[in-house]
């Protein structure tokens, strides 16, 4: 069964560049004017994968739990500055650190769980586990923080006068801002439950479409991606509630003041 | 026996962005004043309103409420103490009852929300029990802003500061939201600091008036200084001009 029946040889890649082509085609019919963008994609795509490939290669071939543990904070620092690069609109004190932390503890909380109780991977830092794996938790926790965040910030620009008004009736800052948080943790976890909801019933997942077509048995391939759906939205509120829980505070003084220039943009 | 001053301001200062907004402002209320601020659009009256209950820090001088500096209290306390109530009057999605009955939502075990005391606030400020279960989006102006002051005042506040309450009113209703704050500073002995830009609706109602211009208190005293300023600025500003 577990003879790999499909194996993409790096000819076939370059055969696969055909839809590329057919591609290119319909938007220089079209006049969309793109060409040279999604050529420029394609070869990234390309250079990316196949060195990924390479360093993967590299990483799955070491033994020692140090190197691994390294490894997945230098994914979690990448991530934390790309969540802080991401939010250049507005100056959220500690920015960097809130979502770096987040991330940290939600990895560690996650990953644990699955590497100790779900897998039970011997050891547990075998990278063919440990490093897609955090790879999966780190993006999607990553997506989900900057989505709630600048609906947060959304909503405490259109509602300042609402949570003024709360405070001065002698509010504390959690209660205040409680609708906010509420709607915007609402709306990162709605798109997710719909996922909980259709998965299978139209499209497979991509991870489960690639085991599939590598040869694994689908009864296997199922129970992985129920594993992977169960992470995800654990993932996603863990890291939510805990960037929140650090980001409402910073609008804040410790006098319970809304601090309403950190609602402005930054040029300002 | 307590000889301090309810406030107690002294050289209150707020610049924002190296502007100025408020310059060196001294001020004592008294338990039992209603103070009105006057002065033109721009001269710091909200600003310095949103001092009295800390929802703003100066950023120079001192602020003391009964002798003790106004930030020693508990915010979430003195904000019950110091009641506001804002130009827009704000309310929460929901009926006028979800908005009276907003202290639930932390929990404070000292604020009375029977249904008799709801129906008694909304007939102290006006308003029929049968608004209690209509949707704040169907209520007018002047409904809301009745809302907005028995919300403030199921916290027995000692103090209600207004600002501008009566700015986006008819003149009529005007009238009646001011004979209204009037009742309320006689017969619940409040304490009422209140901004307005109008003048022409006080002189009945404010027991003492400060004048503050380009953020400073130019002129400071008793309702009669309506009639007879001292300063050019205020004569200026009294008389509708430019200041
Ligand atoms: N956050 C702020 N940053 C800069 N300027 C401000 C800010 N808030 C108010 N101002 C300015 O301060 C001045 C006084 O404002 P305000 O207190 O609202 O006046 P008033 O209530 O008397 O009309 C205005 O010129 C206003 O533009
Ligand atoms: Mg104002």
């Amino acid at each position: 069964m577990s003879q790999s029946f499909y194996v993409i040889t790096w000819t076939d890649v370059l055969v696969s560049f055909i839809l590329v082509a057919i591609s290119l085609g319909l938007i220089r019919w079209w006049k969309i004017g793109l060409e040279k963008t999604l050529l420029i994609g394609t070869l990234r795509t390309f250079i990316q994968l196949a060195g990924m490939g390479y360093v993967l290669t590299f990483f799955f071939r070491q033994r020692h739990w140090l190197f691994m543990v390294t490894l997945v904070s230098l994914m979690i620092l990448i991530a934390g500055f790309e969540g802080y690069r991401r939010e250049k609109e507005f100056r959220i004190p500690h920015y960097f650190a809130i979502v770096t932390g987040s991330l940290f503890f939600t990895v560690f909380i996650v990953l644990g769980i699955i590497l100790k109780f779900i897998l039970d991977v011997q050891p547990w830092y075998y990278p063919y586990a440990m490093i897609p794996i955090a790879g999966m938790i780190i993006g999607n926790a990553l997506n989900s923080t900057t989505l709630t965040v600048n609906r947060f910030i959304g909503e405490l620009q259109h509602r300042d006068q609402e949570i003024e008004m709360l405070l001065s009736l002698g509010a504390p800052a959690r209660v205040a801002v409680q609708d906010p948080l509420r709607n915007s943790i609402r709306a990162a976890l709605i798109p997710n439950i719909n996922s909980l909801m259709m998965v299978g019933l139209v499209q497979l997942p991509g991870v489960m479409t690639g085991q599939i077509l590598s040869g694994v048995d689908p009864l296997i391939a199922v129970r992985y991606q129920i594993m992977i759906m169960y992470m995800w939205i654990t993932t996603v509120i863990i890291v939510d509630i805990l960037v929140l829980a650090f980001v409402y505070r910073q609008f804040f003084t410790p006098r319970i003041q809304l601090r309403r220039h950190l609602l402005l943009k930054k040029h300002l | 026996m307590n000889k301090e001053p309810l406030f107690r301001l002294t050289s209150v200062s707020k610049s924002i962005a190296g502007k100025t907004l408020l310059n060196d402002i001294s001020l004592r209320i008294e338990a039992g004043d209603f103070l009105s601020i006057l002065g033109p659009s721009g001269a710091g009256k909200s600003t310095l309103l949103r001092l009295f209950n800390g929802l703003d820090s100066p950023t120079g001088g001192t602020i003391e409420y009964l002798g003790k500096p106004l930030f020693s209290y508990p915010m979430t306390e003195l904000r019950k103490r110091v009641g506001m109530v804002f130009q827009n009057p704000v309310m929460v999605r929901g009926t006028v009852r979800d908005n009276l009955c907003l202290t639930q939502r932390w929990g404070q075990p000292s604020v009375d929300l029977t249904e008799e005391t709801l129906v008694s606030v909304l007939s102290r400020v006006g308003l029929s029990p049968a608004i209690l279960d209509q949707d704040t989006k169907t209520i007018s102006g002047g409904e809301k802003q009745r809302v907005a002051l028995a919300r403030v005042l199921l916290n027995k506040p000692e103090v209600l500061l207004l600002d501008e309450p009566t700015a986006n009113l008819d003149p009529q209703l005007a009238r009646h939201i001011l004979r209204l704050v009037h009742q309320l500073f006689e017969k619940l002995r409040l304490t009422i600091i209140m901004v307005s830009h109008d003048h022409s609706l006080l002189s009945n109602y404010t027991t003492r008036i400060a004048f503050l211009i380009g953020g400073k208190i130019v002129e400071e005293g008793a309702a009669g200084i309506l009639e007879q300023p001292s300063t050019e600025a205020v004569k200026t500003f009294l008389a509708g001009g430019v200041t």
